[in-house]
C-alpha cells in the first residue's frame, strides 16, 4: 500500500509546472479569457510537446503506456494553473472510446496533440443520466444518419471530429466531423473559461465505432474515467484556494490584528483543511480504481469519490470567498476563477447528487 | 500509488484472524459484540492473552516489547479486532503512560511499571481533568508539595475513567504554585489507588453507565521516586502524551464495524413495510457517511504513513481525532435514528455479562440511544474538537 507518486510521475509534474509557470500565467489565463478564446494551439502544441498527451496511451501508438494516476498527475496541475485546453475530452474520453472500440489507429494523432475530439452522451432534459439515447441513429449503408441533440459537450467547441452517443438498437457510439453537413453546433465558453458547445443533429452522416447497441459499458467507463479526471483537476484548483486563504488569513488585518487570529475564522480554515485531505484521498482512490476491469468496483469508487469532491470543492469555495470577503467577489482576482473551476468539475460527468445515489444503490 | 495490501500483510491478516479465531474467549466476544460492558475481570484476561503473544503493547519500541508494525499492519489489526468483537485495550498504561515512562522515566521505573502495563496485572487511570481545569488544563490546582522523600498531594481529579477498577493513577500536579506560567510549575507523578487519603466516587453519564470518577486527594503522601522526569517538567510529558498518540486515534476499525452493524440495523428495520435500508432518504445518509469513512479510512493510512517519514505528529493527531471522531458519531446517531421508536426504552445494562431482563426491542435498538449519548463524548475528551482546531491552526495559520 502506498500513496505517492512514482518518481516518473513526479518529474512529469515538474516540468509540466515549470512549462505552465512560464507559458500560462493568471495573467495569460485572464488575457484569453477576455480575447473569448478556449484554446490556445501554441500552448496545446507545447503541452504534446511535453508528451502528456501521450503519456496515458498504449505504445502502440507512440504513447508511454500510462495509468490513471498518471492522468491525476497532470489534470491536477492543470487545475492548479486554470488550463482550459481540451485535455480530459481527447486524452481521456476519446482516446479511451478509439481503444475501447477497436480503432487504435486514431491514437497515434491524439499523442501528437494534432486531431481534437469531443464526446458528448448527455441531452437536454436528461440531466446526468449518461445513457440517454433519444438521439436516433440510422442505417444507411456503410454510415449512419443520426438526429438528436448532444448538450454541454466538453471540447466541442474546438473539436475537429465529435464522438456521440445514440440508439441503433441500444447504445452506439458514432464518429461525425465536426464540419459535416447536419451538425449545428452552438459553441460558448464554460463559466471558468473551457469551452463546449451543445451538439445539435439533423440527418449527419456518422460512422459507427465499435458495435450497434453495444456502447454502454464503454460510455459508463468512459465517463468514469472523465469523472476522475476532474476529481484530480479540482484537487489541484482547491490547493491554491486553500493557499490563497491561508496568506489572506495571515497577512488580512481588521481591528488591528490579523483576521485569521479570530477563532471563528481559524476554526472554519482548519475544517477545510480536513476536507482537503479527505477530497485528496478519495480522488487519488478514483484515480488507482478509474480503469478497474471490475465496472462494479471502479463505478462505486469513481461516485464515492465525485460527490464527496463535489459536495466539499462547494463548501470550500463557499467558505474561501466568505472568508476573503470583498475581495473574493472582484474577477479581477484568482480566487474566483478557481471557484468556477470546481463549479465546472462538480457538474460535469455526473453531479454529486447523481454519484451519491449511484453510490447508495451501489 | 497502489492501493491494494502486499502479500505479507494479507499474510499478517489472516494472522491476526487465525489469533483471534484461537484465543479470544466466547464470553469476552460476546460482550463486545452486544455493545455491553466488560468487567473487570474479563478486560485483564484479554489484555493478558494478548500479551502472552506479545500483541499487548504493539507501537512500543521493540526493545521494549512493542511489535514493530507499519501504520497499516496495525490497521489491519484493529480492523480484525473489530470486526471479530476482540476487545481494544484500554488506552491509559499502554498507550498513554507507557511511552511516557519509556522516553522520560528513570531505568528503575521503567523496570517497575513497563512489566504490569504490558501484561495487563497493573490497572492505570488518568488524573488529568479537574473540575476547573477542563481544556485549559495547565491551570490545575492539586498540588503536590515535597516533605523529606515524599510529595504530599491535596486536591481533585475527575473523568477518571474506570478508576473504580484502578491500581493505579499517573498525575498531573502542581509542584511550583509560584511559577511564571501555569505550564511550568506542574509535575508528573504516579500513585497507588490505595494510598491513604484517596476517595474515588462515580459518576453517572447520560447513558446510564458508570464509567467516568471523581477522585478526591486529601494529603495523600507519595514516595518521591515516584516522580517521573524531572519536577515541574511535567506539563512536556503530558503534551508528549497526548500528541504520541496518533496511529489508530481515527477509529477507523471501530467505525468500520459499526457501519457494518448500521446496514444490517437497517436491513432489519422496516418502513412502509420495506427494509428501511431501501428508503431513498435513509440509504442517502448511510452512503454520505460511507463515503466519508472510505475517504477517512484513505486518510489515516496516509497521514500516518507521512507521520513516520517526520510530518509534525501534531497536526496529524488532531486532524484525524476531528474527523475521526465526527464520522464515528454520525453512524451511532444513524444507528439511533434506525432504531426508531425503539431506541426510546430504556435498558442500559442490556448485553452486560449477567443481564437477564428481558429486551424491548432488539438488543440494538436497546444499545442504540446510550451508546449516541456516551460518544458524546469522543469530540470532548483527550483535547476537544474544538482545542484540536486550535492545535491545527496555530501550526498552520500562526495564531
Amino acid at each position: 500500500m502506498n500513496f505517492d507518486f512514482s518518481e516518473e510521475q513526479k518529474m512529469l509534474v515538474q516540468s509540466l509546472e515549470r512549462t505552465l509557470a512560464k507559458t500560462y500565467t493568471f495573467e495569460d489565463y485572464r488575457e484569453q479569457l477576455e480575447a473569448n478564446a478556449t484554446h490556445a494551439p501554441e500552448l496545446w502544441a507545447s503541452l504534446a510537446e511535453l508528451g502528456i498527451m501521450a503519456m496515458p496511451l498504449p505504445e502502440s501508438a507512440g504513447g508511454f503506456d500510462g495509468n490513471h494516476v498518471d492522468i491525476m498527475a497532470v489534470c491536477t496541475e492543470l487545475g492548479r494553473r486554470l488550463v482550459p485546453e481540451p485535455y480530459v475530452s481527447n486524452v481521456v474520453l476519446a482516446a479511451y472510446i478509439f481503444e475501447a472500440t477497436g480503432n487504435d489507429d486514431k491514437l497515434a494523432d491524439i499523442a501528437m496533440g494534432e486531431t481534437k475530439y469531443a464526446a458528448g452522451f448527455y441531452e437536454p432534459g436528461e440531466r446526468h443520466n449518461v445513457l440517454a439515447l433519444n438521439t436516433t441513429a440510422t442505417a444507411n449503408g456503410d454510415t449512419y444518419k443520426i438526429t438528436g441533440h448532444k448538450a454541454v459537450v466538453l471540447g466541442a467547441d474546438t473539436a475537429d471530429h465529435l464522438i456521440v452517443s445514440a440508439d441503433a438498437g441500444g447504445a452506439s457510439l458514432f464518429l461525425i466531423p465536426a464540419d459535416a453537413d447536419g451538425v449545428t453546433l452552438r459553441k460558448y465558453p464554460l463559466l471558468d473559461g473551457r469551452g463546449a458547445a451543445d451538439i445539435i443533429l439533423d440527418g449527419a452522416t456518422g460512422v459507427l465505432l465499435g458495435n450497434a447497441g453495444e456502447a454502454a459499458d464503454i460510455i459508463e467507463a468512459a465517463a468514469d474515467r472523465a469523472a476522475a479526471a476532474l476529481c484530480a483537476d479540482t484537487i489541484g484548483a482547491i490547493e491554491e484556494v486553500k493557499e490563497l486563504t491561508q496568506e489572506y488569513l495571515r497577512t488580512r488585518t481588521q481591528f488591528g490584528r490579523p483576521i485569521g487570529s479570530f477563532q471563528v475564522l481559524a476554526h472554519r480554515m482548519v475544517d477545510l483543511l480536513v476536507e482537503y485531505e479527505q477530497m485528496k484521498s478519495i480522488a487519488m482512490e478514483a484515480a488507482v480504481e478509474a480503469r478497474n476491469e471490475d465496472a462494479a468496483v471502479r463505478a462505486q469508487a469513481i461516485s464515492a469519490a465525485k460527490a464527496k469532491i463535489g459536495a466539499a470543492s462547494r463548501l470550500f469555495g463557499q467558505e474561501s470567498i466568505q472568508m476573503h470577503g470583498g475581495i473574493g467577489m472582484t474577477d479581477e482576482y484568482s480566487l474566483g476563477a478557481y471557484v468556477k473551476r470546481m463549479m465546472v468539475n462538480e457538474t460535469l460527468f455526473g453531479d454529486t447528487d447523481y454519484h451519491l445515489h449511484r453510490f447508495a444503490n451501489s | 500509488m497502489d492501493f491494494s495490501l502486499t502479500s505479507a500483510q494479507t499474510a499478517f491478516r489472516n494472522e491476526v484472524r487465525a489469533f483471534l479465531n484461537d484465543k479470544l474467549p466466547d464470553d469476552v466476544r460476546d460482550v463486545t459484540k452486544a455493545k455491553g460492558h466488560l468487567n473487570k475481570e474479563q478486560y485483564k484476561r484479554w489484555h493478558g492473552i494478548l500479551a502472552e503473544k506479545g500483541w499487548s503493547t504493539p507501537l512500543w519500541p521493540v526493545e521494549h516489547g512493542g511489535t514493530g508494525w507499519s501504520p497499516v499492519e496495525y490497521a489491519i489489526f484493529d480492523e480484525e479486532c473489530h470486526a471479530m468483537g476482540a476487545p481494544r485495550v484500554l488506552p491509559f498504561s499502554v498507550s498513554m503512560l507507557g511511552p511516557v515512562l519509556i522516553n522520560f522515566g528513570n531505568d528503575e521505573q521503567k523496570k517497575r511499571f513497563l512489566p504490569g502495563i504490558q501484561d495487563g496485572s497493573d490497572w492505570w487511570c488518568q488524573g488529568f481533568s479537574e473540575p476547573g481545569a477542563g481544556s485549559d488544563l495547565a491551570s490545575l490546582k492539586t498540588t503536590a508539595i515535597r516533605d523529606g522523600d515524599e510529595y504530599v498531594v491535596n486536591g481533585q481529579k475527575t473523568w477518571t475513567t474506570l478508576g473504580q477498577h484502578a491500581d493505579w493513577i499517573f498525575c498531573l500536579v502542581r509542584t511550583d504554585p509560584n511559577a511564571a506560567k501555569p505550564q511550568t510549575g506542574i509535575s508528573f507523578i504516579l500513585v497507588h489507588m490505595d494510598t491513604p487519603g484517596i476517595e474515588i466516587r462515580p459518576i453517572i453519564t447520560l447513558d446510564g453507565g458508570h464509567e467516568v470518577n471523581e477522585v478526591w486527594f486529601t494529603d495523600v503522601r507519595v514516595p518521591a521516586d515516584q516522580l517521573v522526569g524531572q519536577e515541574n517538567m511535567g506539563w512536556n510529558y503530558a503534551k508528549f502524551l497526548l500528541q504520541n498518540e496518533r496511529i489508530g486515534i481515527a477509529g477507523v476499525g471501530i467505525s468500520k464495524n459499526e457501519l457494518a452493524g448500521l446496514k444490517r440495523l437497517a436491513s432489519a428495520e422496516k418502513k412502509n413495510g420495506k427494509p428501511l435500508i431501501e428508503d431513498a432518504s435513509f440509504k442517502t445518509k448511510i452512503a454520505e457517511i460511507e463515503i466519508e469513512l472510505r475517504a477517512m479510512d484513505i486518510t489515516n493510512k496516509r497521514m500516518l504513513i507521512e507521520a513516520e517519514r517526520g510530518m509534525d505528529p501534531g497536526p496529524v493527531s488532531s486532524m484525524l481525532k476531528i474527523r475521526g471522531s465526527e464520522v464515528a458519531q454520525r453512524i451511532y446517531e444513524l444507528k439511533m435514528e434506525a432504531s426508531g421508536l425503539y431506541a426510546l426504552p430504556f435498558q442500559p445494562h442490556a448485553g452486560d455479562a449477567g443481564w437477564n431482563d428481558e429486551l424491548i426491542g432488539s438488543l440494538t435498538n436497546a444499545k442504540s440511544a446510550p451508546i449516541y449519548l456516551n460518544t458524546r463524548k469522543i469530540s470532548i475528551f483527550g483535547g476537544s474538537n474544538e482545542i484540536q482546531r486550535s492545535i491545527i491552526s496555530k501550526m498552520v495559520l500562526g495564531f
